[in-house]
């Protein structure tokens, strides 16, 4: 985890995170496969999230989910899980893995995303454990409220603009 | 208030003002009241008002980027702050421009569309150039750079005003569970109770008091957001509404911090409390400096300590100028006169109490007939009788025509307004959105009915409670008002004028004449005349012309009806609404994880959609890019190249039903294409357009890989998506956008097969083991890599995915292993040369929407047995097989010394005339063009009408200067046609 930017109660990390892309029709087939290899079933809500000590999975629409793991794995083994999803010909697995993630964290953070998003972070609109797909200073990212800080994923090609764009919104 | 010194310069000269001062009112505490001249007939004008409303006082601020029209009744002074008046020339009292106002007699409504109708020619060379270097107040920068930011806000309830309304039902709503937020557009709350004195307590409390504690009681309830010196400038549908906020107040700018900030607000319910406009009377000279409203003088007083004159005159036709009365004797202060339209027995007991007390000449049922004076007035003209007029010396004049309920927000909004007979005004009738108005903006000018309307207008809210508060009101309780929009005019010269537009020098002849000429819709009206046009939308006189017309009309004002009162409410600059979009961050930048790679060898950068690309390499600084694509070109064909072709889309597609929907996605078959190989296929759209074309390897019937242009990813992924979630919602089929999970290598050239067998040496890249439009999947480090054979050079080639993060570390590996075979790193514009030199087509650029695969002549991609795909019934309508239709040919130049240029027009005439008379008819367009180093001559493709039949013809091509290249029409395929390199 690198920091790329904090004061004035926010500080914002730059992380790596494996993900994985989810495609499926969410049935019992699909939950049982995806059950059968993490120990979790997928969230059946959309936009909320679940997770245990090592995966982290969101509903992001009705037909796709996002699989993060929380604890770094072998890419050999994302690779198995990945093919291990895909010998279900009804999901579509794909590594995600490089996509850019950041964290933000600290008592001003709501703030200081509103400089950057119009979406509405009130707790009472976006509870822990709900994520969402959004613009964050002009970048289509997916934004997940964990209990103390926002985990923000974007394609790894806005990367350098994307962090510009955080640490200069810290000092404005 | 503060008594801390602060010196600034206006006009060049040093003057002093106290800390909080604007640039009004600190002229007005040195008595300068003559601060600039007017737009048309650059007339003197002085200050009106004492806020947003402000149509005259507009200077330009010198040490702030030369920001105009700047208004000084606004704009707080720092020290150092240099300041200058607008439209004029040389200086402020002796201007060149007040000609005009001698020329004023020709210059009437519709004096533009009238004069510059002829002769011809005029326009382009006298009028516009003149216009242009006369037109407009102040000066625009030359060079700006401003920081502003915006800020989104999410809430429940949004209180415009904190005023007394805004205070109260901001206290309401204190400590509930509502999100609030409070904006005010002044640095304190309060409004009228710290402008005036119309309410003497509140609570039993002085107001002053009773406003610092209700502040604090809001700022401590944890569910209350105050924002000061913001205005609410736009209120679009959904209540969204934009504020903007102005952090440099009283300070000079800062290059770090942001200057302007652009809050952004979504909020479930709006509460207006944004006050009321004081509107003037038009009388002769009604513009001169010394003119000015009767709440903005009283509020002088109060709100900065500067009494702009101690013995004005009152002019007034409402019960309102009571408290600027009691202001100015409660002073010590003594008017020369106080003159009300309205007959004595209906003037207030309490004003005339106060008149006969201090001894100050009444006139009643008088008006004022006009003022004059040089640079400022000096005389005021009162009509006492029929013909009895009366000149009184003074040099201020006060004016209260009443009060305009501040509705612009709420007509944004789309709520409706009615005409009120009473108030002589228009207020809000019904709401359109979740908006409530508060007060006086609601038109209720009684303070004692505030407290009540507020509570039965909040009490939908859940959990608010009930609002208890006295009000002890100063002067009369009950607003009175009597008609009247302009006094009779007594005719002293060409040069008087009675205004109702100050800032666009509108006067009410000018709307007599433009109902003389057939303009009687007040929307005609207002773009004849321009009245209420200028920046000021007519703030303090646009219900005034409203009258006037109607008068003239015969009308009632509610016949007549309004204007549409348009965003945003003040003017907002360009910074503010670029917020950080600007410079560095102007748009989003995508890279490739080898751009670092590309920057640290002289790339040039190509701009595709958001992606930086390499255009081409510079082996040295001299190198142009003519010199770099034809080194890189030729290296290529000899030797070997590599492209950075990371932003090519990928499309990762899977399902049972994957290889039907690919079928009918694409134009041709992949039902016998065997697993692990690929086809370059082409999308049509439902017109049977060329969409898009890739390469879409198949891995089995269950799982496809699709390649798109880099445009087109986004857009070929979303048209996916609809069929499969609209068109076949049965089908069992999904997509992932792998894009950005792979950086993809192109090596091209006769050498890449010994490259990629040195680099990957444990495969078999041999014609037998790796036939071409062949890939598979290898184990690289801890990753898994595929290499695609395919070619869109026309050379041997190879296509290699590998996950960005091993990306650059291969890269180097391969310029590693073929450093003894001139492996040379390619850009973009060469590969668009080598494809073309192939006859390959890029979409978007050989094509343009309206090109089907037959046009170019891709007939053979086309799956003749399928039963369906996209745009197929469209092939077979008879205009796309009209033989004559635009085909894609090549073009070469029957001398190839001559360039052929993109984008000329292909002809069958050889001589041009000049200039051309005649349309010359235009067979089409030549859409690339390169000069090939390995021909040694130019290579063009063309679109052109009836281009296969025309295919061994003699053509001509258009150049820029009117000359043409005589060109043969000859196949797209300029090298290899058979096709001998790329099967190597």
């Amino acid at each position: 985890m690198t920091i790329i930017a904090s004061g004035k109660g926010i500080e914002i990390s730059q992380t790596e995170l494996q993900q994985i892309l989810l495609r499926g029709k969410g049935d019992g087939s699909f939950a049982e496969t995806i059950n059968k290899e993490i120990s979790l079933l997928p969230p059946s809500d959309n936009l909320r999230m679940i997770s245990n000590d090592k995966f982290l999975f969101a509903k992001q629409s009705f037909d796709q989910w996002s699989l993060f793991c929380l604890v770094e794995e072998s890419n050999e083994e994302i690779l198995r899980l990945i093919s291990s999803m895909n010998a279900n010909e009804e999901i579509l697995a794909s590594d995600y893995s490089h996509t850019s993630c950041f964290e933000i964290t600290g008592e001003n953070k709501n703030y200081y995303l509103s400089k950057l998003t119009h979406f509405d972070l009130r707790p009472k609109k976006f509870p822990v454990s709900t994520m969402a797909q959004t613009l964050i200073a002009r970048i289509d990212c997916s934004i997940y409220h964990l209990e103390d800080k926002y985990l923000v994923t974007c394609h790894s090609s806005f990367e350098d603009y994307f962090k510009d764009r955080l640490q200069d919104a810290i000092n404005l | 208030m503060s008594d801390n010194k602060i010196y600034f310069k206006f006009d060049g000269k040093r003057y002093g003002g106290n800390e909080g001062d604007t640039i009004a009112s600190a002229l007005l505490r040195n008595n300068i009241k003559f601060v600039g001249r007017s737009f048309k007939y650059h007339r003197p004008r002085g200050i009106y008002t004492c806020g947003i409303e402000e149509p005259n006082a507009l200077v330009q601020i010198i040490n702030e980027h030369n920001e105009p029209n700047v208004r000084a009744t606004v704009k707080k002074i720092y020290e150092g702050m240099v300041v200058k008046s607008q439209n004029r020339w040389p200086s402020l009292k002796r201007d060149f421009g007040s000609i005009n106002n001698l020329l004023s007699p020709i210059f009437s409504a519709g004096f533009y569309y009238k004069t510059f109708m002829g002769p011809k020619g005029f326009w382009k060379k006298v009028y516009e150039p003149l216009i242009r270097r006369t037109a407009g107040l102040g000066k625009p920068p030359k060079e700006f750079r401003s920081k502003s930011i915006h800020i989104h806000h999410n809430v429940d309830v949004l209180i415009v005003g904190g005023g007394l309304s805004g205070l109260l039902a901001a206290k309401k709503l204190a400590g509930t569970d509502h999100d609030v937020l409070l904006i005010d557009r002044d640095d304190c709350l309060g409004g009228i109770l710290k402008n005036t004195k119309k309410i003497k307590s509140i609570d039993n409390q002085r107001t002053n008091t009773w406003v610092e504690k209700t502040e604090w009681l809001i700022k401590n309830s944890k569910n209350i957001k105050i924002l000061k010196n913001t205005t609410v400038t736009t209120y679009n549908f959904d209540n969204h509404l934009v504020a903007f906020e102005d952090k440099s107040v009283g300070k000079p700018p800062d290059n770090i911090k942001p200057e302007l900030v652009l809050h952004k607000i979504r909020t479930k319910h709006t509460i207006l409390a944004n006050g009321h406009i004081e509107r003037f009377i038009s009388f002769r000279n009604n513009d001169l400096p010394g003119v000015m409203l009767a709440a903005s003088f009283e509020k002088y007083i109060h709100k900065y300590g500067v009494v702009p004159d101690q013995n004005p005159i009152i002019f007034t036709n409402n019960s309102s100028t009571f408290s600027l009365l009691k202001s100015l004797v409660d002073l010590g202060h003594k008017p020369r006169a106080y003159v009300d339209v309205r007959d004595q027995k209906k003037i207030e007991k309490e004003t005339l109490e106060l008149l006969t007390k201090y001894n100050i000449p009444l006139y009643a049922k008088s008006e004022i007939e006009g003022c004059d004076g040089k640079n400022g007035v000096q005389k005021v003209s009162i009509r006492i009788k029929k013909n009895e007029i009366i000149k009184i010396k003074t040099s201020m004049l006060c004016v209260s025509g009443g009060f305009n309920p501040d509705i612009h927000l709420f007509t944004q909004s789309k709520g409706l307004i009615k005409w009120d007979d009473s108030l002589l005004t228009f207020k809000p009738d019904k709401s359109y959105q979740n908006t409530i108005t508060l007060g006086s903006v609601s038109g209720n000018f009684s303070y004692e009915k505030l407290i009540g309307e507020i509570n039965k207008k909040l009490s939908f809210l859940q959990g608010v409670n009930h609002l208890e508060s006295t009000l002890d009101i100063n002067g009369p309780k009950k607003f009175q008002i009597k008609e009247l929009w302009e006094t009779k005019h007594e005719k002293k010269s060409f040069w008087s004028k009675s205004f109702i537009d100050l800032q666009n020098d509108v006067t009410t002849k000018d709307l007599k004449q433009a109902i003389l000429e057939g303009f009687n819709r007040i929307e005609h009206l207002k773009r004849f005349t321009t009245n209420s046009m200028g920046t000021d939308q007519g703030k303090i006189s646009s219900i005034n012309a409203l009258g006037i017309v109607s008068k003239i009309l015969k009308k009632n004002v509610s016949e007549v009806g309004t204007t549409i009162y348009r965003p945003p409410y003040t003017p907002v600059s360009f910074s503010a609404i670029a917020g950080r979009s600007t410079y560095e961050f102007y748009d989003p930048e995508r890279k490739t994880p080898l751009h670092t790679w590309h920057v640290n060898n002289n790339a040039v950068f190509e701009d595709v959609g958001q992606w930086k690309r390499p255009w081409y390499f510079k082996k040295h600084t001299n190198e142009t890019m003519h010199e770099a694509v034809q080194r890189e070109s030729k290296q290529l064909r000899e030797t070997a190249g590599i492209l950075d072709g990371s932003t090519l889309g990928k499309i990762e597609i899977k399902g049972r039903d994957a290889l039907t929907f690919i079928n009918l996605m694409y134009t041709n078959s992949f039902t016998k294409l065997k697993p692990m190989s690929a086809r370059y296929a082409l999308m049509l759209g439902e017109d049977g357009m060329v969409k898009d074309d890739g390469i879409v390897c198949k891995i089995n019937d269950q799982h496809f890989i699709a390649t798109t242009t880099t445009g087109g990813a986004a857009n070929v992924l979303a048209h996916m998506e609809e069929y499969a979630q609209t068109e076949w919602p049965d089908m069992n089929v999904y997509m992932n956008s792998i894009t950005e999970q792979f950086a993809t290598f192109n090596i091209s050239g006769p050498k890449s097969r010994v490259i990629m067998s040195r680099v990957f040496n444990d495969i078999d890249f041999s014609n037998d083991k790796f036939p071409f439009m062949t890939f598979q999947n290898f184990n690289y480090l801890d990753t898994q890599i595929r290499i695609l054979r395919a070619s869109f050079t026309g050379e041997l080639g190879y296509e290699i995915y590998i996950p960005p993060k091993y990306a650059l570390r291969l890269w180097q590996r391969i310029f590693f292993y073929s450093r003894d075979l001139d492996l040379v790193p390619y850009g973009t514009e060469t590969m668009h040369l080598l494809r073309a030199e192939k006859g390959y087509i890029i979409v978007g650029q050989d094509t343009d929407g309206t090109v089907t695969p037959l046009d170019l002549n891709l007939n053979w991609m086309i799956g003749k047995k399928k039963k369906d795909f996209i745009g197929k019934r469209s092939l077979t309508r008879s205009d796309i097989v009209r033989e004559n239709r635009k085909q894609l040919v090549g073009l070469i130049p029957l001398d190839k010394t001559y360039g052929i240029e993109e984008g000329q027009h292909v002809i069958e005439k050889e001589n041009l005339s000049t200039p051309i008379k005649k349309p010359v008819e235009m067979l089409g367009h030549v859409t690339s063009s390169y000069f090939s180093p390995t021909l040694k001559h130019s290579v063009a493709m063309a679109l052109i009408r009836g281009g296969k039949r025309k295919i061994g013809s003699q053509l001509y091509v258009s150049t820029s200067d009117l000359n043409t290249i005589p060109v043969e029409v000859v196949e797209t395929s300029f090298i290899d046609p058979k096709n001998e390199r790329m099967l190597l």
